[in-house]
């Protein structure tokens, strides 16, 4: 006589045997002893205002520069005053000093977590 | 005329990040173009090693950062003496069409520019642009967002869209000519060039919208 599954289903499932299926470790259980410095490239994006600006003036202008030199400058100053934000900053984190205190970028965190690595 | 800054040419030609593969240590100066300027102490300057002069560079009236860098975009194949004759007769054109206008009308002669290096440089300063259109890729849909420029990048967009202007042309036309057209017609403010930079400018403002699509 055939058994309907279903009697066998009441009980559940037998939990599998733990030595049979042991435990991988896909991923390392621990923290990296490094930072990646994505964070610290920051967004591309700057001096959306002033754009804004630039744009509305040459619109109403019908699109001659000659009336929008202010804006135009603005603009112009503010993005070359970013690119030079970033140039330096870039310096900075090459040169890689490590002061004491919270914000460090990801140069010098990485230094830091070299010398207390975590423990294999 | 339109608007000319006058800006940092300079910044065509020194570079402000210090080159990875370069030859030169750091601590190397910066060859000086001018013999008698007096912006250098000389005292200074005397235990510092100078990198090597490059070969463009010159003491000479005739000498244009503006001039050379276009002569390097003219030149093909490195023929950099065929790039200088045609430049030489694209200047030589541009100066006989001004003195034919200045002979020919009668009253207001010094609103004529005679002096080619003003005419060359008042040309590519009116057709630089302001802005730039970059692709950038959101939810499977290609934007063209309107991304500010580099002041080199825009005097190369500038010096490129002439040149491409003046390319442009029938098989019988000697490139000098064509050349000095393009450069005497954006000098004026109008022609082929200024109508891009404005389509250009036009092109972003549509697309303004977008600007902030550059978060990424």
């Amino acid at each position: 006589m055939r058994i309907p599954g279903a009697l066998y289903a009441a009980r559940g499932r037998a939990p599998q045997n733990e030595k049979e299926v042991p435990f991988q470790e896909i991923l390392p259980l621990r923290l990296k002893n490094t930072v990646s410095g994505k964070a610290d490239s920051g967004s591309d994006v700057a001096c959306l205002q002033e754009m804004g600006v630039l744009f509305a003036c040459l619109k109403d202008n019908e699109f001659v520069e000659k009336y929008c030199n202010k804006e135009i400058n603005q603009f112009q100053k503010c993005y070359k005053f970013y690119m030079d934000r970033k140039f330096e900053a870039k310096k900075t984190v090459n040169q890689g000093i490590v002061q004491p205190g919270n914000n460090l970028n990801y140069k010098q965190l990485n230094k830091y977590m070299r010398r207390f690595p975590n423990p294999q | 005329m339109g608007f000319v800054p006058y800006t940092t040419l300079s910044s065509l030609r020194t570079l402000k990040c210090c080159r990875l593969m370069s030859m030169y240590p750091p601590h190397f100066a910066e060859p000086i173009l001018k013999k008698d300027s007096e912006i250098i102490n000389k005292k200074d300057v005397s235990h510092v090693p100078i990198k090597a002069a490059p070969n463009d560079l010159s003491d000479s009236i005739f000498y244009g950062v503006l001039k050379n860098k276009l002569l390097k975009y003219i030149t093909k194949k490195g023929n950099g003496s065929l790039a200088k004759q045609l430049l030489t007769d694209t200047l030589e054109t541009i100066k006989r069409t001004q003195i034919e206008r200045l002979n020919l009308i009668n009253a207001e002669k010094e609103n004529v520019i005679i002096d080619t290096e003003r005419i060359l440089v008042n040309a590519i300063e009116n057709s630089r642009p302001l802005l730039q259109l970059s692709e950038i890729k959101r939810g499977g849909v290609k934007y063209q967002v309107p991304i500010p420029l580099t002041e080199k990048k825009s005097y190369f967009l500038a010096m490129k869209w002439l040149l491409d202007a003046a390319r442009e042309k029938d098989r019988k036309v000697h490139l000098p000519d064509k050349l000095a057209w393009e450069i005497l017609d954006a000098a004026h403010g109008q022609g082929r060039v200024i109508k891009k930079k404005d389509d250009l400018h036009r092109q972003c403002e549509s697309n303004r919208a977008y600007a902030h699509y550059r978060w990424s």
